[in-house]
């Protein structure tokens, strides 16, 4: 290290101390005075000393005034800065690659028409190598998916109808979840372990499986789930709270809802999981105060634990929706997916970015909406 | 209550009932039947001779110990509940993998199989090539978990501590990788892969394209760029877990001569440790699970998860010799899925400790 700086401090100045002896032979009436400076080029000098900088300041044989600062390195914020880049550079050059350019990519083929080219062919019409190559067509893949295409728009307005509504309640669910698992009460160990195997299983293609077997079960294990989830208990015991025929639309919708308990649980797991890191934020301290100010659990969780973890709702909100558009049974989904099979990739591409589209504007106005909601403890 | 409004003995001793009645429940709540002067019933019965402020004050008491004692029984009945619907698939598969294929249509079997047969096991260990598929997939998984994990957290590390120009905008593509679904980047994707070629260089030199399809890379290089699957969230979760560690761990570090990456390496990746693990275990259960891309970048299906989806034509050929009806193949589908989710099950038994608490103290949340 130190040799290094040696080197460096004896090679650098070199051409410097040429240019001020020229400097100085040209004017050497007009030297300016040397004290402040110099006094006030040490302190700089030792405090960049003390930021690891190396600094010279010899003094020219036969001069009087000091020489100026010369760092050889740049200065320690914009090297901060540098580095600020060199941690991000790899995931940076990654993302241009196979993110952004992807992302273009396929814009453009949502644009265009897509033809697939081996190599023969490709020379043959003039291109260098193989792969996708692109002819203009003028939006026409846009205005096939909303004019001429069977599944598309009804696909499209069915798979909206269905998932904000579950997102709610998937938020609503993971939340009492979340709250009942962070209380103290024997085997929470136990209870947390399989509140949190449907992380471990729900992604893979498993859960179809899973899927098919509640549904094709039919007599056997149905039966099972509804009487203990569905018609029977829920309904006696929307009765007994004497809201059972308030309205028939509202008693459907709880039916349902209850009915539909197996793909609440197995499609929340994560949820939860934010949901319990988020309450184990809620400091302790809290809690004691509210108990001594006699607040309720009620009071506590409005007044408390609900403004402290608003801003992981949102964030869990945004998650839920992406993750239900994006699933592999997302009958949306399905259909770019059978499109980009049969080698319609252009026109696949243009009912992805349609869809996406549409999920990025209610995205926009659920994250408007909610964020009124959310304190950031920092504002 | 004020010494000044009360009036007689009698309201007097009350005052001091309703202040024991406070302390008993704030300060110990494990004493809190000693302190307690009246029972619920108590309140009940002399609920009409109470003053207005009385009766605010008992009713509160009333139901905090009514809630107190009903919450935890409905608690209990609510999680056994919703932890037997959780179980339920997983018990039925073990119950129908043991079965032989007429039994799932025989309506006296709900539960125990008649005869106890493991040769559906047997049957998809041979029919897959079990322990070649599990090493390889095994293989996949750590390598690009790994990659993925440390190019994410020296992302994540460069977003949460250094300051420059366009961070913002850079962050903003984090979230967009995030909100991006795979579907509509995937095929670019494999184009890219299908035809890799470095600005032309490739095929100018050697006169065509290289293709990862097939080959472990399509999944490794994404992976080393931080841009693997979920990769977006990833760098997110590592930006919290750092922000949240002190830095003055950092700042003496810096003092004692270190650079920066010296630092990252020998003082933050150590104390963000449980960080590291839980996200290296969502990121091997996401790439275990995976079966899209990998559907996408691999036809000769040498992942588990490709297997599984299409395990009742591989074990109807295997069996009969020619693709059949998937439901005629159920048990073995059901063995194949048990043996499937076996090994993750395993890894998250042995980590499980670790994990919870990664996530609680790192907080995913803020």
């Amino acid at each position: 290290m130190n040799e290094n700086e040696k080197l460096v401090s004896e090679n650098t100045p070199k051409t410097e101390e040429a240019a001020e002896k020229a400097e100085l032979t040209a004017q050497p009436a007009e030297t300016p005075a040397p004290v402040k400076r110099s006094a006030h080029n040490t302190a700089a000098a030792a405090a960049f000393n003390a930021a690891g900088e190396d600094v010279d300041v010899r003094r020219l044989k036969g001069e009087k005034r000091e020489r100026k600062i010369k760092t050889n390195k740049i200065p320690y914020e914009r090297k901060k800065h540098l580095y600020g880049y060199g941690f991000i550079a790899l995931w940076f050059i990654g993302s241009l690659w196979l993110f952004v350019s992807p992302v273009i990519t396929s814009l453009a083929y949502s644009l265009n028409r897509t033809i697939l080219m081996d190599k023969a062919d490709a020379l043959a019409a003039g291109y260098t190598n193989a792969g996708i190559h692109l002819e203009w067509n003028n939006f026409a893949h846009y205005i096939k998916a909303f004019t001429a295409d069977p599944d598309f728009p009804r696909l499209l307005v069915e798979s909206i109808g269905e998932i904000i509504p579950q997102a709610i309640v998937i938020m609503i669910f993971s939340l009492f979840i979340a709250i009942m698992l962070n209380q103290k009460f024997r085997g929470r160990t136990l209870a947390r372990a399989i509140f949190f195997l449907p992380v471990l299983i729900a992604t893979g293609p498993i859960i179809t499986v899973i899927n098919g077997d509640m549904a094709s079960q039919g007599i056997s294990g149905a039966t099972q789930f509804s009487s203990l989830f569905k018609t029977d208990l829920v309904s006696d015991l929307l009765q007994f709270v004497g809201i059972y025929n308030m309205s028939p639309k509202i008693t459907q919708m709880i039916e349902e809802m209850t009915s539909n308990v197996l793909n609440l649980v197995w499609n929340s797991g994560i949820q939860i999981l934010i949901f319990l890191s988020a309450l184990q934020n809620i400091p302790p301290s809290a809690k004691e105060a509210a108990n001594m100010e006699g607040a309720t659990a009620w009071e506590f969780f409005w007044k408390i634990t609900f403004p402290i973890i608003s801003p992981m709702i949102m964030a869990n909100l945004v998650y839920t929706i992406i993750d239900a558009f994006v699933s592999t049974d997302n009958d949306v989904m399905n259909l770019v997916l059978k499109q980009s099979r049969l080698g319609e990739y252009g026109y696949s591409a243009a009912l992805a970015w349609t869809y996406f589209a549409i999920i990025g504007a209610i995205l926009g106005v659920v994250v408007l909406i909610v964020n009124k909601f959310v304190y950031y403890e920092n504002e | 209550m004020s010494q000044e409004n009360i009036k007689n003995a009698s309201d007097l001793a009350r005052a001091g009932a309703m202040a024991a009645d406070i302390n008993g429940s704030s300060d110990e709540p494990s004493m809190d039947k000693k302190h307690y002067r009246v029972t619920n019933w108590g309140i009940i019965k002399n609920f009409r001779h109470y003053t207005p402020e009385e009766r605010k004050h008992y009713s509160y008491i009333f139901w905090r110990r009514f809630g107190e004692g009903i919450w935890p029984i409905f608690r209990g009945l609510l999680i056994f509940g919703l932890a037997f619907v959780i179980l339920y698939p997983i018990m039925y598969m073990i119950s129908a993998s043991l079965r032989p294929q007429a039994d799932m249509h025989d309506p006296s079997i709900m539960w125990i199989p008649k005869t106890i047969r493991f040769d559906n096991f047997k049957d998809v260990w041979r029919a897959i090539n079990y322990p070649n598929v599990l090493w390889s997939t095994i293989q996949l998984n750590v390598v690009a978990s790994v990659l993925q994990v440390g190019a994410c957290a020296v992302t994540g590390y460069g977003f949460a501590r250094f300051k420059f120009k366009g961070k913002k905008a850079l962050f903003a593509l984090v979230l967009l990788q995030i909100i991006v679904p795979p579907q509509i980047i995937i095929l670019p994707q494999f184009n890219l892969f299908r035809y890799f070629d470095i600005f032309g260089l490739l095929n100018a030199l050697t006169g065509d394209t290289i293709s990862f399809i097939n080959t472990n890379f399509s999944m490794y290089i994404p992976a080393i760029f931080g841009n693997g699957i979920r990769g977006g969230l990833f760098i997110y979760l590592f930006r919290q877990f750092f922000r949240g560690l002190p830095k003055e761990l950092e700042d003496a570090a810096y003092l004692d001569g270190c650079g920066p990456f010296k630092t990252f390496i020998s003082v933050m990746v150590p104390n963000a440790a449980s960080s590291f693990l839980t996200v290296f275990i969502f990121s091997i259960v996401w790439y275990w699970n995976d079966y899209f891309i990998s559907s996408m970048f691999f036809s000769n299906s040498q992942t588990i998860s490709l297997q599984v989806s299409g395990l009742a034509t591989t074990i109807a050929v295997w069996l009969t010799g020619q693709p059949g009806i998937a439901s005629d193949y159920m048990v073995w589908v059901e063995a194949g899925c048990l043996m499937a989710i076996l090994p993750i099950i395993i890894m998250y038994i042995f980590l499980q400790k670790y994990f919870t608490e990664g996530i609680e103290r790192a907080g995913l949340a803020n």
